[in-house]
């Protein structure tokens, strides 16, 4: 009899036990872990990882909501189930598949490179179940008018035109006489999604692509692709080239001696801190988009730079474009939980498609879906320049630290 | 004119440095018919060391190269006598096994150095170029190809003109035939490994010159040595830098002149045309 009661008991031990342990919310990180641009995908989790753990702790220090108290709705704490496609598509849609099917996720954040976004997220409008996307930037993942799809990056079309503003600028501006354009772009999703959206935006603004260069990742050299842009010198040239792929581009064009008046480049090896300091002055008066940069930061969004603390402990290095972006994915998907009161994934979506989120993390302060689609139509980025080893924002005017470096000086 | 030049020579230059990565291999698989499938985490391996040493001891490529050398000299000799030695004449397990070494390099190097892109700056070659009118020949390639022309020459003339080299080549046709000649195959076979991964390091010393050293840098790397060995036929080291120069000249001309995201499709499709016309390869035995 007494065997049977102490039985009882630790099996009712045992159910209060689980029933403590159900108290998480897992979510999914899909990001390149391993393979060529693996650097990012390992910032990117650690970005997620670092808003996991303010949700999960309490920091009066920090300016931001979830912040103040610890877990979400009554005592709900973030799990994350970290996962790696490698920079494969195959993989990140099997993966998807492991994380919401076996591992029963709440959400997925990913996946960085738009090529694994893509069939990660059908899975997820397929199961209808939640896919935050951070960075990935090609405009077609918002073209599907999926239901269950959210995306915080300004897409390449958004970027695109504004670069050819910033071209049209610097041509009345400082007679820079941007006639002409070459692209430079990895032959994957992202690379001819980027190519597509900056010939269109330059044929809309009389523009003349005289050059379409797509090139293998991870190539052994970029040499001819360097010398077909020399021999149609152009006076800008759009980059989409990520990781070492950028390296390899950079000291290709300065063995060629060869330099456009103007190079600018979409989310790219060019926001990697490290390789535009390992480059050291041959990566300098590069141009990009930028959804944030320290120096940007610490002017306009001040928010961030107690988090960015947090973030650097587990990297070393600030966060770039590409990393604070999926932190505002955890941070929205946080928020939209709180406001849905619960874990209905139909209700936490409804919050995300009508509501216009405070997010001292982003641009501009606001985050707003579009719906269907998901694109976050408060997306904003502006133009940078590397000098002097530092990034510089030069375009719109209204943020801009300093004056832009134009034309390329020669090497 | 000057361009067509110009794409001749980027061909050149690349085709030569395929052929000082390929030439350890041509060794290895190509004279003792064992395949090293972690020969591209070799090249990785070395450039790693390569990198550390201009970073941390500020120590320049062009000396480098002697210590990643001698590095791969000690790890291709462990590997023998650690991987390939306890499954040679078991089918598929010494390749299987030196893909599961390949996996083991990968993952230490993305475990211990992050996947971080490693850029060296500041090296003596770095961004120097000859002008040659409408030409430019960068420095750090023209050293690279000079290297492979020297590796590939000694391993020619060792192979066919020292006794070693005949023991090497008796080893590989008959093994037992060669141990009853008194040849010690043991010693030979360690030794090949040795010698095949002393000339990957050779070139993984050179290349942070002008590569970013990751851990994957050896995958295409790897695959091409294969291709450039298989191309010259087995056991012939002239073939493997025929094959490796015509790669490079493909890969130029067709990236070029036709469309540089055709470079690689074109650069396989030569290999398997050579492979369909000629099985053993351009000079085969």
């Amino acid at each position: 009899m007494r065997k049977r009661t102490l039985v009882l008991v630790m099996m009712a031990v045992l159910v209060i036990i689980a029933g403590a342990q159900e108290k998480i919310i897992k979510i999914g990180t899909l990001f390149p872990l391993t393979g060529p641009v693996a650097t990012a995908g390992q910032r990117c989790t650690a970005a997620v990882e670092t808003i996991a753990d303010i949700i999960n702790g309490v920091y009066p220090n920090l300016d931001l909501p979830i912040a103040k108290k610890a877990g979400l709705l009554d005592g709900y704490k973030i799990v994350l189930v970290k996962a790696d496609h490698q920079g494969k598509p195959d993989v990140a849609k099997s993966e998807a598949e492991r994380l919401y099917g076996q591992e029963n996720v709440f959400a997925i954040i990913g996946c960085y490179n738009s090529a694994a976004t893509k069939p990660a997220s059908a899975v997820a409008e397929r199961l209808e179940k939640i896919f935050m996307c951070g960075a990935s930037s090609s405009a077609a993942l918002t073209e599907r008018d999926f239901k269950y799809f959210f995306r915080l990056a300004p897409t390449d079309r958004i970027e695109s035109y504004e670069f050819v503003e910033w071209f049209q600028e610097l041509n009345k501006s400082r007679n820079a006489n941007i006639k002409t354009a070459a692209v430079i772009y990895e032959n994957t999703e992202f690379g001819k999604h980027a190519a597509d959206e900056a010939k269109a935006a330059s044929a809309k603004a009389g523009i003349k692509i005289v050059a379409d260069v797509p090139f293998t990742p991870g190539a052994t050299n970029l040499n001819s692709e360097i010398q077909r842009l020399k021999a149609a010198n152009a006076d800008a040239l759009f980059g989409a080239v990520l990781g070492a792929d950028y390296s390899l581009m950079v000291r290709t064009m300065k063995q060629a001696n060869w330099k456009p008046k103007i190079a600018i480049n979409y989310c790219s090896g060019y926001q990697d801190p490290n390789i535009a300091q390992q480059l050291g002055q041959d990566g300098w008066y590069f141009m990009g988009s930028a959804g944030y940069t320290p120096e940007f930061g610490m002017r306009f969004m001040k928010a961030v730079a107690p988090v960015e603390e947090y973030f650097k402990k587990k990297v070393n290095v600030p966060f770039d474009s590409n990393s604070i972006q999926e932190a505002v994915a955890m941070y929205v998907l946080a928020l939209a939980i709180e406001k849905a009161g619960s874990l209905d994934t139909e209700k936490v979506a409804e919050v995300l498609r009508t509501t216009t989120f405070d997010s001292p993390l982003s641009m501009g302060g606001k985050v707003a879906f579009e719906s269907p689609g998901g694109q976050n139509i408060k997306a904003q980025s502006v133009i940078s320049q590397i000098q002097n080893g530092k990034y510089v924002t030069v375009y719109p005017y209204e943020y801009k630290d300093g004056d832009a470096v134009y034309p390329m000086p020669s090497w | 004119m000057g361009l067509f030049i110009q794409v001749l020579l980027d061909g050149l230059w690349a085709g030569m440095l395929y052929g000082l990565i390929a030439a350890g291999l041509s060794l290895i698989w190509g004279v003792m018919d064992v395949i090293n499938f972690a020969h591209g985490e070799f090249l990785m391996a070395a450039m790693y060391l390569s990198f550390f040493l201009g970073f941390l001891l500020k120590i320049d490529p062009v000396i480098s190269w002697i210590a990643s050398g001698a590095f791969l000299f000690v790890l291709g000799m462990l590997t023998y006598k650690l991987v390939v030695k306890r499954t040679l004449g078991k089918a598929m397990a010494p390749l299987l096994a030196t893909f599961g070494l390949a996996m083991v390099l990968k993952n230490v190097a993305m475990n211990r150095f992050t996947p971080n892109f490693r850029i060296l700056s500041g090296t003596i070659m770095e961004g120097r170029v000859i002008n040659l009118g409408n030409v430019i020949i960068p420095v750090p390639n023209l050293v690279t190809a000079l290297f492979s022309l020297v590796v590939l020459g000694l391993l020619y003339w060792m192979l066919t003109r020292t006794r070693f080299g005949w023991a090497v080549q008796a080893t590989a046709m008959d093994p037992e035939a060669a141990r009853l000649m008194g040849v010690n195959t043991e010693r030979i076979s360690l030794l090949v490994f040795g010698i095949g991964g002393a000339c990957v390091g050779v070139a993984g010393g050179l290349l942070p010159s002008y590569l970013a050293t990751h851990p994957d840098v050896g995958t295409l790397f790897g695959l091409i040595a294969f291709m450039v060995v298989a191309m010259g036929g087995f056991g012939s080291i002239p073939g493997a830098l025929l094959a490796a120069i015509m790669i490079g000249l493909v890969e130029s001309f067709a990236g070029f002149y036709i469309a540089p995201v055709f470079k690689y499709v074109a650069v396989f499709g030569i290999y398997i045309v050579v492979i369909m016309i000629r099985p053993k390869g351009l000079f085969g035995w």
